[in-house]
């Protein structure tokens, strides 16, 4: 398919997602408690997606590699070493807000 | 701007209906932002009655690896063009979260502070993508904003006068 509005679905129904680093992509993947492989290109990327996907690596979240070795990590990962990545707290935002704005 | 609409309606996610109204600024050039912003206040308006918002569009101040001495011009234009915008709503509260479209808008905020005409707080959340680095807007706005947040603890090593409260998105 080309583009659709939403991948909720098709993660939902996924046993594994390999994905580009994009961090919607990623986040949404990880908050659906899918696996990921990540795969990157530093020529192509932003900095700013490699910053996310390194962070995600080195969280023991995500499977990196790029497009040369992505069968060899398919081939090697394993999967149950990934550590959950537990969803952002935007009420944390909101209490710290309401302190800044004076609603107590 | 898609990443950055998402991030901003979590963080609005868990705000109460104090914060009203809500006056949503995005680029011209955006065409995904005012769909996601209606079905988030779609939603919001099933939980809270009174519930008011509204949506302006800017010049987009400047095009991912734009040259520098372009990028100045056309972020002088979208000054221009959003201090009308600014002056009309003067707002109490900016939450802005890094796309180029927030500096025109916070500078323009600045402005009208500095005139004695409308002092805004305004509050700057960095990307979840910012891990090690700030984004140009994030360079810029550390300087000039009120509460500046960092969502890793490395960028709060490196800018001491940010606020990290953990990942809010």
């Amino acid at each position: 398919f080309r583009f659709k509005d939403s991948l909720a679905e098709d993660l939902g129904r996924a046993d594994l997602v390999i994905s580009h680093a994009g961090a919607g992509s990623c986040l949404e993947t990880l908050e659906k408690g899918k696996p990921l492989v990540v795969v990157t290109n530093e020529k192509l990327m932003n900095n700013h997606q490699l910053e996310l996907a390194k962070q995600l690596h080195r969280g023991g979240h995500v499977f990196c590699c790029n497009c040369s070795t992505l069968v060899e990590t398919l081939q090697s990962m394993d999967l149950s070493t990934l550590k959950p990545f537990p969803p952002g707290q935007p009420e944390k935002f909101a209490l710290f807000l309401d302190k800044v704005v004076g609603f107590q | 701007t898609g990443g950055h609409t998402t991030e901003i309606l979590r963080l609005l996610s868990c705000l109460s209906e104090s914060y009203s109204p809500r006056h949503y600024i995005f680029a011209d050039s955006d065409k995904m932002s005012e769909a996601k912003i209606r079905s988030f206040e779609q939603k919001r308006a099933e939980t809270f009655s009174n519930s008011q918002f509204t949506l302006d569009r800017i010049p987009r101040s400047r095009e991912v690896r734009q040259s520098w001495t372009s990028s100045v011009v056309t972020t002088l234009y979208s000054i221009l063009y959003s201090l009308p915008l600014t002056y009309k709503l003067k707002p109490d509260l900016i939450l802005c979260n890094g796309p180029g479209t927030c500096v025109p808008v916070c500078i323009s905020a600045l402005l009208l502070g500095l005139l004695g005409i409308k002092r805004a707080i305004i509050v700057y959340v960095e990307s979840i993508c910012r891990v090690e680095t700030l984004s140009l807007s994030g360079k810029i706005l550390y300087y000039f904003s009120d509460y500046f947040i960092v969502q890793w603890p490395h960028l709060k090593e490196k800018y001491p006068k940010s606020v990290y409260l953990g990942r809010i998105v």
